[in-house]
C-alpha cells in the first residue's frame, strides 16, 4: 500500500503560513460567510422545530375568549357545550400564562394541570407519571431551578398574588430531560394553584384545546364554535402554523435575499483572491516542476492547502454559528426573524443539529474553495516549467 | 549519453536554436559559450526536459526524452537531472534545508533517508551552518551553494548549470569551479552554459561548444 506523503502535507501547511496575509484574508472571509450562513440556517431550523413542537401540543382547534379585541379568560362551562358538538372527541381546558420573575425580569411559563385529564401534549402525562402534585408544589425546569437557586430559592418559591400577598410553592421535582430540553422556562403545577397565582376565578381557564375525530371536519367544527360563541377566537392548527410561517417567512425571505447578494459579492472576492496566483506563486510552481515534481504532486499539495484552509474556516464558522445561536440566543438576527408579538415573544431556540444543513454548508464552502485553488494551479502546472519560470 | 538531433527551438517569434546536433558522453564536462541569446540556456532546458523542442529529438541514455509526456518528464528530471539555475531559483520564503529537500518531497522517503541525504549535501557543499536561515538572507555565494546542494540532493548523473558564476565575484567563482571539479571526479556528466572567461582555461573541461544565434559554430 502506498504510504501517505506527510512531506506534501507539511509543504502545504508551510505554504499557507508563507502567504499568510492572503490566506488570512481568505480564511476570515470564508469563516464569516459560513458563520452568517450557518447562523441563518440554524436559526431557521430551530424556528421550524419549535413551531412543530408548539403546534403538536395544541390539538386541532384552540378556543380563546376575547373582550374588546383582547384575549381574556374563558368560563369552562362551555366545555360541556362544545363536547356535545358533533365531531368533537375531546376538550381540554388549559390554565397557563406567564409569571414575571421581577428580580431577573424573566417570564416563567406556568402550566396548570389536572392529573385526571387527558393532555394533548403526551410529554405532560409522562412528567406526571411519577410525581404527585398537591396544592403547594410544582415541577420546574432545570433552567428555572438554577435561576431560583441564584436568588436563594433552592427548595421553594414565593409567588406574589394579585392582592400583594404571597403563596409559597415547594419544588418537588424537575422536568424530565425531553420536556426540559424543549421548554426550559416551564413550571408545572396543579390547575387550581395556577388559577390562584394568575387571579383567575375557579371556573376560568386560559383556553380550550379541542380534538376532532375526523381531520376533514376540523374547519366545520371551528365554524360551528365561532358561530355559537361569537366572542371567542377560534384558531385551527392550520391557522396557527400559517400565522407562525407568515411571521418567519417574510423576515427570512428578506434576509436571505440580502444575504444571497452579499454572499455572491463576498464569494467573488474570495474566488478572486484564491484563484489569482501572484507571479511569485506561479514561479514557485515552475520551480517545483523543474525540480521533478509531477503535476499530480503539485495538485496534491494544493488540495491539502485548500482543504486545510477551507475545512478550518468551515469548522470555525460552524462552531461560532452554533455558539451564536444556541448560547447567545442570536442577538440581532433574532430581531430580524422573530416578530415581537404575543405568539413569539418568548420564543426559545431549541438545539437541533441538522446534518443536511451541515452538509449543504460544507458543499458551499470546502469543495468550491478547493476547486478555486486547484484550477489555477493546474493551469500553471500544465505549462512548461521553463515558460512559467521565465 | 546525451544526444541532440537536429533540434530547433522557437519561442513565439524568436528562434532560439536552429537545427542543432550535439552529443555529450557520460562523465564529460562541457562548456557551452556564446553571447546572451545565443541559445545556451535553451539547450540546458531541453536536456532537462523542462521545455520541448519545436523540431528534432533529445535522447538521453537511449530514451527520447523530448517526446515524454509531462508526468514522465518530471520523473526523468527527478531521477537524472540536477539543475543549477542562473538566478538559483530558490524559494525565498523557505530556509536553507527546506529548499534543499524540495526535490525529495515527492519521493516520500523515510525521515532517516531524507535527513541522511540532506546532511550529506549540506556538509559536502559547506552550508550546514546556515541550515535554518531563510535563503533571502544569504549572500550570493551562499545562495549558490544552496542551489548546488539542492541540485545534488538526488545524486543525479547529469548536472546542468546555467551561468553559474554570473552573480559571483572571482573568489566565489573559483570556489564554484572547485565544486565542479569534485563533481566531475564522481563521473557526473556536467553541462555548463556560461560566457565567463574563467572557464575557458580550465584543464578539466572536455569540450567547448560555441553558439551564435542558435547555431553551433565550433
Amino acid at each position: 500500500m502506498k504510504r501517505f506523503n506527510f512531506y506534501l502535507l507539511e509543504y502545504a501547511v508551510s505554504y499557507i503560513f508563507r502567504y499568510k496575509s492572503k490566506n488570512l484574508f481568505v480564511f476570515t472571509i470564508l469563516t464569516s460567510l459560513i458563520f452568517i450562513l450557518g447562523s441563518v440556517f440554524f436559526l431557521a431550523e430551530s424556528i421550524k422545530n419549535e413551531l412543530h413542537f408548539s403546534v403538536d401540543g395544541v390539538g386541532d382547534i384552540i378556543v380563546q375568549n376575547t373582550k374588546a379585541g383582547m384575549h381574556t379568560t374563558l368560563d369552562d362551562t362551555v366545555v360541556e357545550k362544545i363536547l356535545d358538538m358533533q365531531g368533537v372527541s375531546n376538550v381540554e381546558s388549559r390554565v397557563w400564562g406567564y409569571y414575571n420573575f421581577s428580580q431577573n425580569n424573566i417570564h416563567f411559563l406556568l402550566l396548570g394541570v389536572d392529573e385526571f385529564e387527558v393532555h394533548n401534549n403526551p410529554l405532560i402525562d409522562k412528567v406526571l407519571e411519577n410525581v404527585e402534585l398537591n396544592d403547594s408544589s410544582m415541577i420546574v425546569s432545570s433552567g428555572i431551578k438554577k435561576l431560583l437557586e441564584k436568588s436563594y430559592y433552592d427548595k421553594y418559591f414565593n409567588f406574589i398574588l394579585e392582592d400583594g400577598s404571597t403563596v409559597q410553592v415547594q419544588i418537588i421535582a424537575l422536568l424530565n430531560e425531553i420536556i426540559d430540553f424543549e421548554a426550559n422556562d416551564m413550571i408545572i403545577m396543579k390547575k387550581e394553584l395556577a388559577q390562584k397565582i394568575f387571579g383567575f376565578e375557579n371556573t376560568m381557564v386560559s383556553d380550550l384545546i379541542i380534538k376532532v375525530g375526523n381531520p376533514k371536519e376540523i374547519p366545520m367544527v371551528a365554524y360551528k364554535i365561532q358561530e355559537k360563541f361569537p366572542n371567542t377566537q377560534v384558531l385551527t392548527k392550520e391557522d396557527i402554523v400559517a400565522s407562525y410561517e407568515h411571521v418567519f417567512n417574510y423576515k427570512s425571505g428578506i434576509f436571505l435575499t440580502l444575504f444571497i447578494v452579499g454572499f455572491l459579492t463576498f464569494f467573488m472576492i474570495v474566488y478572486d483572491k484564491a484563484s489569482g496566483l501572484s507571479s511569485e506563486e506561479k514561479k514557485e510552481i515552475g520551480i517545483l516542476k523543474a525540480l521533478g515534481w509531477r503535476i499530480d504532486d503539485i495538485l496534491q499539495a494544493k488540495l491539502y492547502e485548500g482543504f486545510l484552509l477551507s475545512m478550518g474556516a468551515y469548522l470555525l464558522g460552524i462552531g461560532i454559528a452554533l455558539a451564536y445561536v444556541y448560547l447567545l440566543g442570536a442577538p440581532f438576527l433574532r430581531e430580524l426573524f422573530i416578530a415581537p408579538n404575543a405568539l413569539t415573544q418568548d420564543f426559545r431556540f431549541s438545539f437541533t443539529l441538522d446534518y443536511e444543513t451541515l452538509f449543504l454548508l460544507f458543499l458551499l464552502s470546502v469543495p468550491i474553495y478547493i476547486a478555486a485553488t486547484i484550477v489555477p494551479s493546474w493551469r500553471v502546472a500544465t505549462q512548461d516549467a521553463d515558460e512559467v519560470m521565465r | 549519453m546525451i544526444k541532440l538531433l537536429n533540434v530547433s527551438k522557437r519561442y513565439d517569434d524568436i528562434i532560439a536554436l536552429k537545427d542543432v546536433t550535439l552529443q555529450f558522453n557520460e562523465g564529460e564536462l562541457i562548456v557551452l559559450h556564446g553571447v546572451s541569446g545565443s541559445g545556451k540556456s535553451s539547450i540546458l532546458s531541453l536536456i532537462a526536459a523542462i521545455s520541448k523542442p519545436t523540431n528534432g529529438e533529445v535522447v538521453v541514455d537511449g530514451d527520447t526524452i523530448s517526446m515524454l509526456p509531462d508526468h514522465f518528464a518530471s520523473v526523468y528530471r527527478r531521477d537524472n537531472i540536477g539543475f543549477i539555475f542562473q538566478r538559483y531559483n530558490l524559494i525565498p520564503s523557505l530556509n536553507v534545508s527546506e529548499n534543499i529537500i524540495i526535490p525529495l518531497i515527492p519521493l516520500n522517503l523515510t525521515q532517516d533517508e531524507m535527513m541522511q541525504k540532506l546532511e550529506y549535501v549540506m556538509k559536502t557543499f559547506n552550508i550546514e551552518h546556515k541550515r535554518d536561515v531563510m535563503v533571502k538572507k544569504l549572500s550570493g555565494g551562499e545562495q549558490q551553494r544552496v542551489a548546488i546542494a539542492r541540485a545534488n540532493v538526488n545524486n543525479p548523473k547529469i548536472i546542468l548549470a546555467d551561468e553559474p558564476t554570473a552573480n559571483l565575484d572571482k573568489k566565489l567563482s573559483l570556489e564554484f569551479i572547485e565544486v565542479i571539479k569534485e563533481l566531475k571526479s564522481q563521473n557526473r556528466t556536467i553541462v555548463i552554459a556560461t560566457h565567463d572567461p574563467l572557464f575557458f582555461d580550465l584543464e578539466c573541461v572536455d569540450r567547448f561548444v560555441k553558439l551564435e544565434n542558435g547555431i553551433v559554430v565550433s
